[in-house]
């Protein structure tokens, strides 16, 4: 390369500087609505202990259901008439399409609120943006699915899976929020298509109906 | 080369160490006070290496979540802007993995001329359309260290001392990564050259 083309080179750059992902001026920046959600998120326990006991007692039954299970897992396996009947159900537990292991009623709930919920998004948002507290619900969901995540159930190869796609698709819901954009329609067809390709709403209630089906 | 010179040492000057104390016994002014001195940098950067402002958004957020609930664990050892940009450069690195599977399927609706708008403000000589698509593409392809290294230093002024501080390498490391994004540039552009020259 001549020392022209380094010049140009560098001209390049300095206009990479100028245009390439240009973020918005200062005085643009979601900066106040940022801190209102990072205020309840990281100082809610002065502010909402309500709030934050609740969310408190939903880990909390999260937590518990997933030692429950564990121990029905323990206490099945260690029976054989139990282990009998596991095989036979084996292949409707498969590691790409759902949980591996027997689910708690806590985490069976959540994914059949979770499927609920995106069964009812489009009716949602034919009739435009949707509904504040369907959004609410949707962020609650988006949580919950994290702190699962995060949890010992994420270590469930199947569950971990599904959870994933199931973030993802909350996110892109969550984001409907925000953005007013005239692609809405785009975003909601992507979001469909998401929720298409990756069988997210049967693998949802085949999973939630798991709990009830081993009782 | 002309930056746009968001370093670290413009850092507003605030006490933080008290600041700091203040938020962890709970002070929400301390915790807004100390959001303010870095927000927008934090924003900024992520901007940068999102090119999407809900995530920009989402991502600052995470940071700062992540920050005040390990806060206790910052010592002090480096100054606090570089600890939380080292967690901003984390924070999305990581949650990106997850979105590039988002965005495979978004590039359709990506919309290049919002996102490269034209320049010229300043007089430089206006750069071919195709050409500055071309180098935006080329920089979304870099290898993510690369990437990272060459938004931090050429798109946003950061220093080589600064960079290896966040993302925790050794300053040679940091050049040599510079070295190696902008050779994969001009390697990505070289059938541009004889425009160059023209």
């Amino acid at each position: 390369m001549t020392d022209n083309n380094r010049d140009r080179f560098d001209e390049l750059l300095e206009d990479a500087a100028r245009t390439y992902n240009r973020p918005p001026d200062e005085r643009q920046m979601p900066l106040d609505d940022i801190w209102n959600a990072v205020e309840v998120q990281a100082f809610a326990p002065a502010r909402r202990p309500a709030r934050f006991t609740q969310w408190l007692r939903i880990a909390a039954a999260l937590v518990i259901g997933v030692g429950i299970g564990r121990l029905s897992l323990f206490t099945a396996t260690s029976r054989p008439t139990t282990s009998v009947a596991k095989v036979d159900s084996a292949p409707r537990n498969q590691v790409a399409n759902g949980p591996t292991q027997p689910l708690d009623p806590a985490t069976s709930r959540y994914l059949g609120q979770a499927a609920a919920l995106l069964i009812a998004l489009p009716a949602e948002t034919n009739v435009g943006r949707p509904d504040e507290s369907f959004i609410k619900r949707a962020n609650e969901l988006l949580l919950t699915t994290r702190l699962l995540l995060d949890s010992e159930s994420g270590s469930d190869p199947g569950l971990r899976n599904l959870l994933e796609d199931l973030e993802l698709v909350l996110v892109q819901v969550v984001r409907l929020e925000k953005e007013r954009s005239p692609s809405r329609r785009t975003e909601m067809e992507l979001i469909q298509q998401a929720l298409d390709q990756r069988d997210v709403i049967p693998r949802l209630r085949t999973a939630a109906s798991e709990y009830a089906a081993d009782d | 080369m002309t930056r746009t010179a968001f370093a670290l040492q413009t850092t507003p000057k605030v006490n933080e160490p008290e600041l700091i104390a203040r938020v962890l016994a709970g002070d929400r002014l301390a915790g807004r006070e100390l959001y303010d001195a870095h927000a927008p940098r934090v924003f900024r950067l992520a901007y940068r290496l999102t090119g999407d402002a809900e995530l920009a958004r989402e991502f600052t957020q995470d940071t700062f979540v992540r920050a005040f609930h390990r806060l206790a664990d910052f010592r002090g050892d480096a100054a606090f802007s570089t600890w939380i940009h080292r967690i901003t450069v984390t924070v999305v690195a990581n949650a990106m993995r997850k979105v590039r599977r988002l965005r495979e399927r978004e590039t359709d609706l990506t919309d290049l001329d919002s996102a490269h708008p034209a320049s010229g403000k300043d007089g430089s000589r206006r750069i071919d359309p195709d050409l500055r698509e071309r180098l935006a593409k080329a920089i979304d392809a870099l290898p993510e260290i690369y990437r990272t290294t060459l938004i931090m230093h050429d798109l946003e002024g950061y220093t080589h001392t600064e960079i290896a501080a966040v993302l925790g390498v050794a300053e040679g490391t940091c050049k040599s990564r510079l070295s190696a994004a902008r050779a994969q540039l001009r390697a990505a552009l070289a059938d541009f050259a004889k425009e160059y020259e023209s």
